[in-house]
């Protein structure tokens, strides 16, 4: 919380030295001008080092002496103070919130929700600051956690093996939440719900001392900073674990390295450590899965990916390219064909074993 | 003393003058309940008008038209002037004798060229209403003259009814007409706009006018110069109409018709009547008085087709850019106004004219609504256009006259100018003593080509100062919805951002004085001064 608070206060100052020079310019008779960073594709990069997609030097100049930019300016400007608001005042509001707030403004409504949202895009760019450390967050409510953690969410203290079959929801302000205990060693984030709750009735949080997390597909900001959290704050080691189709392979790689939407705040999102372990190609073929044969769009997908740099490693160059001379996919609940357990049981122990080099079986 | 006319309308082998007006009744302009008393007020008000150039004063015109009893198609008309007056020994003549006008002889560019004047209108009245003209007049002697006029269908002449002599010190001319059959009302066609269009293209008048329902309007005078008279000179053949031929064949002091022809018309030679004789077959040697309708018809169709020299282009009096100007903006108060005379020009190989024309944007500018009332806020329709020949409105017959062939003819929207709707007056004047007329109604003007050329040419002209004019117009308005979003969001940032660094709001003004002036650029970046 501490820590949450020091976010903040920095995104603040980052406002207000914002505002500060705004008014050196107008004192000065000098049009205020923006510097805002290009999100254009032609200004993201995959950063090899880091592992993740950042956003290069370029940028676009605004400036309050052309009157296509004027009002974008204000706008800006009016968006900045309302989350200087919402900070000073601890309180979030939603984007859909903010937008229906604008319509007071002296800036003047927003034609749609799409125009504000690029506006705190702009802010997020400009600062390098999330738009939850502006007081913004998303709509919906982040994973699904079950295991032995303990977290503090303002005066509650829960406990993620406590807070009913379900398990703990991480909130889109998770940032504002204490991560005060943690008994597991590592986290196991799923795909699908379905086989979150498998995991969930087969105790396997326990069996392996692990956080399972549910990602109700492709994982929201909320949850990929929670597990970022988790990896850095507890040295937690991040397993994914996807449908065997392109889509589950970007599922799990949107949490390594990042989208690159996102480029300008990977660096608070981004688990360039986190290891997808399947399903693979060669898990289908291993374990002799029920496949489904790829359509066209997965063909065409799965050649995408064997082009973006973030799979440029010999792991999923492999698996990509066996994927396609196979020609079938398979989903997480094909292993449902060697009984309910078995994904728990043989599976997943076989999987930790070949990460980690240790036994499983038995642990339990 | 023989009138001419009466041995004329031998020839026409009718019996009375006014079988003579009723068989004849749409070429004068006596036809429809509108048009009727727009004509009636278009001889008085021609009458006066030239009645006051010639005495070499500003004419003053006053016009009224009154409800005569219940009846809602009997009226009074009244026309009075500031002009020399007419000596009492003329009054029969000039008000009771048609066809005697002093026009037709002294051929020259006029107004009307009907040759048949107040007198129609007289005979106009009597025939609707029954009643005598009552004319006032005084020449400026202090004895003004008050007298009732008919026409003797008979005789054709005019006869006094009743007069009556009083002192006053007054000089001019009151004729009141008590006219039947006919309605007013303030539509295109109608005496308003009739003596609008009259004021515009004659901005040396002041016209007053009283409508039934007693508003007055008046069309203040715009200009204090008197123009000049045009000459009088002889008619050129190509010029000439077979009643005006036999009415010079009337008139001349010549004893052949060959002898006629070279002493009353322009550019007759001896070698060409031997010309005309051989084409038309005519005889040459007949005295002038036995030239017959059908020899007149078949002289003027030889005329055509025979070279003679093309008459002199002195003597032309155009209205003048500057007077069209002053003219549309006196009447019409629009934002732009611009005219355009173009020089000497002819047709048919010879036959002189001039084209002049003049647009008037905003104001009352454009066509109003029928009916609605002109000036306070009546609804335009858009372009209006506005027709003369040698200043007289040209009302009817639109349709069919090749100044609006040339209108049509023009892509207004190359001039910024959507006629459906803009509040647009134009204004086109064809000046000539041989104005090529569709008919002889007199009211449109034939698809010369040279002729078409000139007007299409003529509107170009002021088209284009009317498209500079709306695009500054539209440059002006962008400039300053331009400084209104700097005006707008500018304060908005100061405030802002302001509050954002804690700091008083600075004064943003100067700031907005600055960028209001900055040229925008369409790209993306602004350089930065100072």
């Amino acid at each position: 919380m501490v820590g949450e608070k020091k976010r903040q206060k920095k995104a603040e100052k980052s406002l207000m030295t914002f505002g500060a020079e705004v008014i050196k310019d107008i004192s000065e008779v000098r049009p205020p001008r923006l510097k805002v960073p290009s999100r254009s594709t032609s200004n993201i990069f995959y950063d090899e080092k880091n592992r993740y997609f950042v956003l290069g030097n370029k940028y676009g100049i605004r400036s309050a002496a052309n009157i296509k930019q004027v009002k974008k300016i204000a706008q800006t400007i009016c968006v900045a103070d309302f989350c200087k608001e919402l900070i000073e005042t601890n309180k979030f509001a939603t984007l859909r919130e903010m937008y229906y707030t604008a319509e007071g403004w002296d800036s003047g409504p927003f034609s749609d929700q799409g125009e504000s949202d690029v506006v705190l895009e702009d802010l997020e760019a400009m600062f390098g600051v999330k738009r939850e450390d502006l007081g913004l967050v998303p709509e919906e409510d982040g994973a699904a956690v079950y295991g032995e953690l303990v977290v503090k969410e303002d005066n509650a203290v829960i406990d993620a093996t406590k807070a009913g079959r379900g398990g703990y929801t991480i909130p889109p302000t998770i940032d504002d939440v204490e991560l005060l205990k943690c008994k597991a060693k590592r986290v196991i984030a799923i795909e699908t719900m379905g086989m979150y709750h498998r995991f969930v009735q087969e105790r396997a949080w326990k069996t392996f001392d692990a956080l399972v997390v549910g990602l109700k597909g492709q994982a929201a900001r909320a949850t990929r900073r929670f597990l970022k959290r988790v990896h850095d704050e507890f040295g937690m080691p991040v397993y994914l674990f996807a449908d065997g189709d392109p889509f589950g392979f970007h599922i799990g790689m949107v949490i390594i390295s990042g989208s690159a939407k996102l480029a300008y705040i990977n660096h608070e999102l981004a688990v360039p450590d986190a290891k997808y372990i399947g399903v693979t190609a060669s898990d289908i073929i291993n374990y002799k899965l029920p496949t489904d044969k790829l359509r066209e769009l997965d063909i065409a997908r799965l050649k995408q990916l064997q082009k973006d740099p973030r799979y440029n490693t010999e792991f999923w160059q492999g698996e990509i390219k066996r994927m396609l001379e196979l020609g079938k996919k398979a989903e997480q609940q094909a292993f449902a064909k060697y009984g309910l357990p078995y994904v728990v049981k043989e599976y997943l122990p076989a999987k930790l074993k070949e990460a980690e080099g240790k036994e499983f079986i038995g642990l339990k | 003393m023989k009138t001419i006319a009466s041995e004329l309308f031998k020839e026409f082998r009718e019996h009375s003058v006014s079988e003579f007006f009723r068989r004849n009744a749409a070429m004068l302009g006596y036809t429809g309940k509108i048009r009727s008393l727009t004509t009636v007020i278009h001889e008085g008000v021609t009458n006066s008008i030239d009645a006051a150039e010639e005495s070499g004063v500003l004419p003053n015109i006053f016009v009224a038209i009154k409800r005569a009893n219940d009846s809602p198609e009997h009226f009074k008309a009244v026309i009075e002037d500031n002009a020399s007056g007419i000596p009492e020994e003329y009054i029969p003549d000039v008000f009771g004798k048609m066809l005697a006008g002093t026009k037709l002889h002294r051929h020259m560019q006029q107004r009307g060229q009907q040759g048949i004047g107040i007198s129609g209108g007289v005979m106009f009245a009597q025939m609707t209403s029954g009643k005598p003209a009552r004319v006032t007049t005084s020449v400026g002697n202090g004895e003004i003259v008050q007298a009732e006029v008919m026409i003797d269908v008979d005789k054709n002449e005019g006869k006094i009814l009743d007069k009556e002599k009083s002192n006053g010190d007054w000089r001019g001319t009151r004729v009141e007409l008590e006219v039947k059959d006919v309605t007013y009302i303030r539509s295109r066609y109608g005496p308003f706009n009739y003596l609008r269009m009259t004021a515009i293209a004659n901005p040396h008048a002041q016209i007053g006018f009283v409508e039934p329902d007693g508003t007055l309007t008046v069309f203040e005078r715009a200009t204090d110069k008197v123009p000049e008279r045009p000459k009088s000179m002889p008619i050129h053949p190509w010029g000439i109409m077979s009643d005006d031929l036999l009415v010079l064949a009337k008139h001349t002091k010549s004893r052949t018709i060959a002898g006629f022809l070279v002493a009353e018309l322009s550019r007759v030679t001896k070698g060409k009547v031997e010309e005309i004789r051989k084409l038309s077959g005519v005889d040459m040697n007949k005295r002038p008085s036995g030239l017959t309708w059908e020899d007149a018809e078949k002289i003027v169709s030889t005329f055509k087709q025979i070279k003679f020299m093309a008459p002199p282009t002195e003597g032309l009096r155009q209205i003048g850019a500057a007077d069209i100007e002053s003219g549309m903006r006196q009447i019409l108060k629009p934002e732009f106004v611009c005219a355009s005379t173009r020089p000497p020009k002819v047709y048919r190989g010879g036959l002189p004219f001039i084209v002049e024309a003049g647009v008037a944007f905003g104001g009352s500018a454009g066509k109003s609504v029928e009916g609605e009332a002109e000036g306070e806020g009546a609804e335009t329709g858009g372009l209006d256009l506005i027709r003369f020949a040698n200043r007289a409105p040209l009302i009817f017959d639109q349709g069919g006259c090749a100044i609006t062939a040339a209108v049509r003819s023009i892509d207004w929207r190359r001039y910024g100018v959507d006629i459906a709707t803009a509040p647009v007056t134009l204004f086109v004047n064809v000046v000539s003593a041989y104005v090529p007329y569709t008919s002889a109604g007199k009211q449109s003007i034939a698809d010369e080509p040279e002729v078409f050329a000139e007007i299409r040419s003529a509107i170009m002209d002021v088209a284009r100062e009317l498209r500079h004019y709306l695009y500054r117009k539209i440059r002006t308005k962008e400039k300053q919805q331009r400084a209104g979003i700097f005006e707008q969001y500018l304060p908005v940032i100061a405030r802002k951002a302001a509050h954002l660094a804690g700091t008083e709001v600075p004064d943003v003004g100067k700031l907005i004085e600055k960028v209001a002036g900055v040229k925008v650029g369409g790209g993306k970046e602004t350089p930065e001064e100072g």
